[in-house]
């Protein structure tokens, strides 16, 4: 046991070191942090806009005045997150190179806006924000990689205009961007004027059908999603931080089907997606943590007889209703611990499942695109998640007794192995 | 004056023990100042602290943050993963100011 364990660490190590230091999954993840808050607020927004049972309090007209004076919160940045995830690639892709990280941001927009449609049923002089959502991520993305690097590879290639000495610094420095911005943003156009004599007219409509349909459409089907779910739990029994390793590869496919939801929920159409960004994150690591770690500190009030885990409850679980969760990993320990691998790895699964078609049949409405932080205790983000929903709620609680129902026998083994040992070294 | 820092992946985790860290501090009469970061500020904030404690969950990173701990030369290493589940600040405490006499 301990010899096959050896050799899956020394695979996983690497593994987790080439996703978590890969300067564009990185350059990703922060580019996800900047936008962020702005997608926090416009969920909390798309929140009190739809809260249960004003509508049937207040008149119908009072309804709609309501709701379309909230509606421009969200329609400003959850909607449109797309430009702030670009702008925090840009910037931090050029910020890790020591550049003006600001023109990484506005070089890595600039870029997507010239790939970015400019009519809309005819209208020019349009963008329809619907392609600065989740239609445009994944042009996003790639196009604020690429024009990072350009940007930088045009600086670091000197073809920058010198100013002679004197001229303030910062009027330099608005020169120095001005070649290594016009030729990356020139190589842009081009590749749309390339791209408007193919069949597929815009760049984005090329990225949307060959390469983010196909993706999400893989990253929506539940072995893509089970596969992701074992994989956080494995890269965590080594005491690797899971989500942040797995995460960093899914985040935009798990974004975009979110934002499609998001859409069909403000437009009041049917959810198109199970598996979202809050899918994962609401109804299998945010119950306590990565594991759902809740129901075993749940368990551990319930049948804890040994001092160690009723200490460890203790520590654990104030944190655990918020979610966070490295007391329980690193205390009970779950890491590199035989025992509790089945129930570390089957519990979820078997959540993911429940969640699944609890969701599919449609007895617990799909998560509605609200983005809710991931410290939201349980039963509270179920709620928000679905948009507002009571059933969010209970399937987070039926998902609790799910994992406890799993985890309670080898819970219990555990605790009599310490509780012995604790009276035989209190006998000696 | 020792300086502390510890980072993890968003800061959460380490910080329930920087509070720990700061308890068994005072307890001792050591003077110190402890504080926990996200992954990314980590290279920034080394440059004032004496020492870096990295959270075991994220020990993959320990050789990324060594290039930036060696150019402002202070020593670092991974919280032994017992000691951080039991979020025994004493014992990381211990630890730390081991490393920062030991350079």
């Amino acid at each position: 046991m301990n010899r096959f364990m050896e050799i899956l660490e020394n695979i996983l190590m690497p593994i987790a070191d080439k996703l978590n230091n890969n300067r564009y999954l990185t350059a990703l993840r922060n580019g996800f942090m900047v936008a962020l808050p702005l997608i926090i607020f416009g969920s909390i927004f798309v929140v009190i806009a739809n809260l249960p049972f004003l509508d049937k309090v207040i008149s119908e007209e009072a309804w709609a005045a309501y709701q379309s004076a909230l509606g421009p919160a969200s329609a400003a940045t959850l909607s449109i997150m797309g430009l702030f995830v670009i702008i925090g690639i840009g910037y931090k892709m050029v910020e890790v190179n020591e550049g003006e990280s600001i023109y990484g941001g506005v070089v890595a927009l600039g870029s997507f806006l010239i790939l970015t449609p400019q009519v809309l049923d005819g209208t020019s002089g349009v963008i329809p924000t619907s392609s600065l959502g989740a239609e445009g991520m994944f042009l996003g993305i790639f196009t604020a990689f690429i024009s990072a690097e350009l940007y930088h590879l045009f600086v670091r290639k000197n073809l920058t205009i010198k100013m002679p000495a004197g001229v303030p610094d910062a009027v330099a420095r608005s020169f120095s961007a001005l070649i290594p911005i016009t030729l990356t943003l020139s190589l842009f156009l081009i590749v749309r004027i390339i791209f408007s004599y193919t069949p597929f007219d815009t760049v984005q409509n090329f990225i949307y059908t060959l390469i983010q349909e196909p993706l999400t459409a893989l990253g929506s089907g539940l072995p893509a999603t089970i596969l992701a779910v074992l994989l956080i739990q494995l890269f965590w029994f080594f005491g690797l931080h899971g989500q942040i390793i797995v995460n960093s590869v899914f985040d935009p496919i798990w974004y975009a089907l979110n934002d499609q939801n998001y859409q069909a929920f403000i437009n009041g159409t049917e959810l198109p997606n199970i598996v979202t960004k809050q899918f994962i994150d609401t109804f299998i690591v945010g119950i306590g943590g990565s594991g759902m770690t809740l129901a075993v500190v749940i368990g551990i009030f319930l049948i804890g007889r040994s001092r160690q885990l009723k200490e460890l409850g203790k520590l654990g679980g104030p944190a655990g209703i918020f979610n966070v969760n490295e007391p329980i990993i690193f205390g009970l320990p779950i890491i590199m611990n035989p025992l509790v691998l089945i129930p570390w790895l089957v519990a979820p699964v078997v959540v993911a499942l429940v969640t699944y078609f609890s969701m599919a049949t449609g007895i617990v409405p799909k998560p509605a695109g609200i983005i809710v932080p991931w410290t939201t205790p349980a039963v509270l983000s179920g709620f928000l998640a679905t948009g507002n929903h009571i059933m969010g709620a209970v399937l987070q609680i039926v998902n609790i007794v799910i994992v406890f129902v799993i985890w309670w026998p080898f819970l219990k083994i555990m605790d009599n192995q310490y509780y012995k040992n604790e009276q035989g070294s209190e006998s000696k | 004056m020792k300086r502390i820092l510890l980072a993890c992946s968003a800061g959460m985790s380490t910080s329930l023990l920087v509070t720990k860290m700061k308890e068994a501090a005072e307890a001792k009469g050591i003077d110190v100042e402890i504080w926990a970061v996200a992954q990314d500020k980590a290279p920034k904030d080394m440059e004032r602290a004496d020492v870096l404690l990295i959270g075991p969950q994220m020990r993959f990173m320990k050789k990324k943050f060594g290039v930036t701990a060696a150019e402002v030369g202070i020593p670092l290493d991974v919280i032994d993963p017992m000691a951080y589940g039991r979020v025994d600040g004493e014992a990381v405490l211990n630890k730390a100011i081991e490393l920062i006499d030991g350079k």
